[in-house]
């Protein structure tokens, strides 16, 4: 059976897509809303395992959602390792699997994984003699590596449109949006690159909810936010990720489209380019159907595609109890809550709904050949596991990662610290070690999605007395 | 199987990262080039942290880790169809420093 | 840290680690080395791991003969898979010069025993299916060439070394190296000093800041060179290909990257070690006109390392007149990696006057003053 099943669209959700298409997987005949990702397609379509992984062959499935790991990847099309969740479905499509022997689904390969139950130490690989490793290198080559070289006409170089810009802004999510609006008001143009379709970032999760005046689940902020109305003079690009940032003055943006390249010299950045979420560390974290609290909110609430199997939710934040509530709601059966947390309205709303909570128990082992099927908890992750929840999908959380790398290429000092990860070192107001880069939201270590719209307008101020003093 | 994998990408897990650690590679950069981790298709995105994390507690502080690895563009996967016209030949060689 | 030893070397690439490492075999280990970085900080860890026998010069290519019989054996020797893949070097010549070029060179490589053979590019595209070969006149193409794995060469040496008896100090800088007339007594390092009599000079770009220390000027010059790697894909790619019009080299992986560079006539002599768009922008370019598939290939990572150059292309070796005891085993340019084995059997032998090869005369600093400069053409990168 399917992983995974399809809802009516959630009425308030901010994505929208076309019409019903066709596609392939594997020379089968699959379908998906045009515009969808592609890897909610597969997985409604019945499409559990994704890939194998590098060394051991481990099957591997959607983990993130958000184009920043290697779970997803897929030949479309005729193009290698191409991220599924950030591949809109469209008609004619041609996807396959790459990795494995005989093939992802069913993978002899997967023998290594047993064979070497603790560890593979692959530099001391057939040193005992030299004529083994001659002999062994070709299988090991061809084992190696995922995709094939890409078929079909050479592509050609795409253009390229150089510009000076007066402010740039990387990241249009809620510390992005709040920076493009305060520019917006004092009248500053400014070029905001986002990676995704739509902008918004976290704003467009569910669960997210923005305690200010009024409050609002973050899709009611999202239509203030994006809303064109407060952006004029402000050019707004998505699906135009900044893949470079290089030092220099001034310093050079290199965003990239499907079909376009923008490279701006820009007077002042504003990096709002956020962060990584991440799996917390357990045995088997890496099973398909282990994902992101963020993936499961994108799927299921964003594009209404839910796990068939019951669901186990792993973490301690509102957002985690938030998304509980709003599965249940959906008709999503819920094995568990998982979570440290003693009291809150969240916490309540979950007990009203009669899910079940386990408190004071993390993930310690999650177990599933090609999918998972069970998750073990314990009063820690290194402890004996004393409770056991079948699932067929667990969501779990960890501190995000911020996404760092841009601001410390461009020469911007970054700060460590075991519980935030490395991030760009800004003050109150978005200051760097670089005058003309500001930084705010996740990527300089908001705690949550309110935090960062906040620091994306303290940044932006920040960012148009630095211009005016300039003169 | 018992592993607990760290980084996905490359199959580098927890024990790896201690056995590298135990073998004398003991900053992020030689942890990094021994083990794998950070150097596959994500370069780091979902492993980094959790290297620096298991360093910063075997080395006895945060302050231990404080430099990350060299950051190197680009920040995702790109064809090179896409860097094919981003900079004319006429550009000078160096990029000036800040 | 030791407090003495019988000699020191500066710098913990491979080229300082050779040396090291065959010391050691040799049953002489009253040896300290010492590295700015972690190991494989400089040079040694950021080439393409490129290994030819195509060379201009008979010294070049027999010192090279010699380094791929030693690299066929080290992953026994030390224990680490070095990967050492013999997928051959297949040069591309588009002009009249570069093609005359591989005809000389490929003549003297079969004379002196390497079965280089100049072929055509519809051959070249047998061995290449994917090449696009337009505008390419003839190609050279030598079987018995590879790539390597560069960081467990590094690694397997020092940890044989340092089981023998080599100490090897990592994150270590040399801030003086103390020289009473013509003697040296001692290397001072941020860690403390080293009394000692013998000072090798292996740190590559770092070279002449280092003999500076001692006193002496080397004519050496650092220069950036950027390299880049794409996504893994499955082997398509059997040998390093080079276009000689631009410097241009790539090679499959064992992985299945793409990993190359290419020359930049117009990049300075600097320490500059950052990236830069125009390098990926030339590479791209370069690299989707000889494959033209890769367009849709994607980059995963661009860095960049320094050739240590001398002014007619051969590294320093040997003696220097004004201090006894220097030893320089530096100016490598692009091509210190490959040559390492052998030159460290060489300097090895040297040091503990078993042997006395020819090139520590030939190659020594003094050749500039005597008017007796090398010069070996085929470089790449």
């Amino acid at each position: 059976m399917a992983a995974a099943r399809r809802l009516e669209p959630h009425p308030d959700t901010p994505f929208r897509y076309g019409p019903r298409v066709d596609f392939t997987f594997e020379g089968k005949p699959l379908w998906g809303f045009a515009g969808e990702p592609l890897a909610l397609a597969l997985l409604a379509g019945g499409v559990k395992v994704f890939g194998r992984s590098a060394k051991y062959h481990r099957p591997r499935s959607p983990m993130c959602l958000h184009a920043h790991c290697s779970s997803c990847l897929m030949r479309v099309n005729g193009r290698p390792n191409v991220r599924t969740c950030d591949t809109p479905c469209s008609a004619g499509q041609s996807v396959e699997r790459q990795t494995g022997w005989p093939g992802a689904g069913f993978d002899l390969l997967r023998s290594i994984d047993v064979v070497y139950p603790e560890e593979l130490r692959h530099h001391e690989l057939f040193t005992s003699s030299a004529a083994l490793s001659r002999l062994a290198s070709p299988f090991v080559r061809k084992m190696s590596g995922a995709g094939e070289l890409p078929s079909g006409p050479p592509p050609m170089a795409l253009p390229a449109e150089h510009t000076r810009a007066r402010v740039v802004v990387i990241g249009a999510g809620a510390a992005g949006l709040s920076a493009a609006r305060r520019l917006a008001r004092a009248g500053e143009k400014a070029i905001v690159f986002e990676a995704e379709a739509l902008p918004g970032g976290r704003l467009l999760d569910g669960a997210t909810w923005i305690e200010d005046d009024g409050g609002g689940a973050g899709w009611q902020k999202w239509k203030s936010l994006a809303d064109p109305a407060g952006l004029s003079g402000i050019e707004l690009c998505c699906r135009m990720p900044v893949v470079a940032l290089y030092p220099g003055r001034p310093p050079t943006v290199v965003a990239a489209g499907e079909e376009r390249v923008r490279v701006v010299q820009p007077q002042r950045i504003i990096l709002c380019n956020g962060a990584y979420d991440l799996l917390p560390l357990f045995v088997g974290n890496d099973v398909p159907g282990v994902m992101t609290v963020r993936a499961l909110d994108r799927m299921a609430l964003g594009h209404g595609v839910v796990p068939a199997e019951p669901v186990v939710l792993c973490g301690d934040s509102d957002e985690v109890l938030r998304l509980g509530a709003l599965l249940a709601e959906r008709g999503v059966e819920l094995a568990g809550v998982v979570t440290r947390r003693r009291e809150g309205p969240q916490l309540e709303a979950l007990q009203e709904k009669k899910i079940p909570i386990v408190f004071d128990r993390e993930p310690a082992r999650a177990r599933g050949g090609r999918w998972l099927h069970e998750l073990e908890l314990a009063s820690h992750r290194k402890a004996e596991p004393d409770r056991l929840l079948d699932c067929g999908l667990c969501a779990a959380e960890s501190p995000p990662a911020p996404a760092y790398e841009l601001g410390h290429h461009a020469g911007c000092r970054v700060f460590f610290s075991s519980s935030g990860g490395y991030r760009i070192a800004a003050d109150s107001s978005g200051r760097t070690s670089r005058d003309d880069i500001f930084a705010a939201g996740h990527c300089a270590g908001a705690a949550d999605t309110a935090a960062a719209m906040a620091a994306g307008e303290q940044a932006a101020g920040a960012c148009l007395e630095s211009l005016a003093q300039a003169g | 199987m018992p592993k607990t994998i760290v980084c996905r990408c490359e199959d580098v897990t927890e024990e790896d990262l201690k056995r590298a650690f135990e073998s004398g590679f003991r900053d992020l950069e030689s942890l990094r080039r021994f083990t794998g981790f950070g150097t596959g298709f994500c370069q780091g995105k979902s492993c980094l942290c959790h290297a620096a994390r298991f360093l910063a507690s075997v080395k006895g502080g945060d302050d231990m880790v404080s430099d990350p690895p060299r950051t190197r563009p680009p920040l995702r996967p790109t064809p090179f169809s896409a860097f094919a016209g981003a900079a004319p030949e006429a550009e000078s060689a160096r990029e000036e420093k800040p | 840290m030791r407090d003495r030893a019988d000699l020191v070397i500066v710098g913990g690439g491979v080229i300082g680690l050779s040396l090291a490492y065959h010391l050691a075999r040799m049953g002489f280990s009253d040896v300290v080395v010492l590295e700015q970085g972690y190991l494989c900080f400089g040079a040694s860890g950021r080439n393409g791991g490129g290994v030819r026998q195509q060379w201009s010069t008979e010294e070049n290519i027999l010192l090279m003969k010699d380094a791929v019989r030693r690299y066929r054996r080290l992953s026994q020797e030390c224990g680490y898979n070095i990967w050492f893949r013999q997928g051959g070097y297949l040069f591309l010549a588009r002009d009249d010069a570069s093609a005359a070029a591989l005809e000389q060179n490929t003549r003297l490589q079969n004379r002196l025993g390497v079965p280089t053979r100049l072929i055509s590019p519809a051959d070249a595209r047998r061995i290449v299916p994917a090449l696009n070969v337009e505008g390419v006149r003839v190609c050279a193409y030598n079987k018995s060439d590879g790539v390597l794995f560069p960081f467990p060469v590094v690694w397997g040496m020092a940890r044989i070394a340092s089981d023998l008896g080599v100490e090897i100090n990592t994150f270590t800088r040399v801030t003086a190296i103390d020289v009473r007339g013509r003697r040296i007594v001692k290397v001072v390092t941020d860690r403390g000093a080293i009394a000692t009599q013998r000072v090798v000079n292996a740190a590559g770009a770092w070279s002449p800041q280092v003999a500076r220390l001692a006193g002496v000027e080397l004519p050496n010059k650092p220069y950036r060179h950027e390299i880049l790697v794409s996504e893994p894909i499955k082997p398509f790619l059997d040998p390093l290909v080079s276009d000689l019009s631009n410097g241009t080299y790539f090679s499959q992986t064992m992985r299945g990257e793409i990993c190359g560079g290419l020359s930049d006539p117009a990049e300075p002599s600097s320490m500059e070690s950052g990236s830069s768009l125009r390098f990926l922008s030339r590479m791209s370019r370069s690299l989707m006109r000889l494959i033209p598939q890769a367009g849709a290939l994607k980059v995963l990572r661009q860095w960049a390392g320094y050739y240590d150059e001398t002014p007619d292309g051969q590294p320093i070796l040997g003696r220097v007149d004004a201090v006894d005891g220097f030893i320089q085993l530096n100016g490598f340019g692009g091509h210190g990696f490959m040559m390492a084995p052998a030159i460290g059997q060489l300097a090895a032998e040297w040091i503990l006057r078993k042997r006395e090869h020819p090139i520590f005369s030939t190659c020594d600093l003094g050749r500039f003053a005597r008017g007796e400069q090398r010069r070996e053409t085929f470089s790449i990168g």
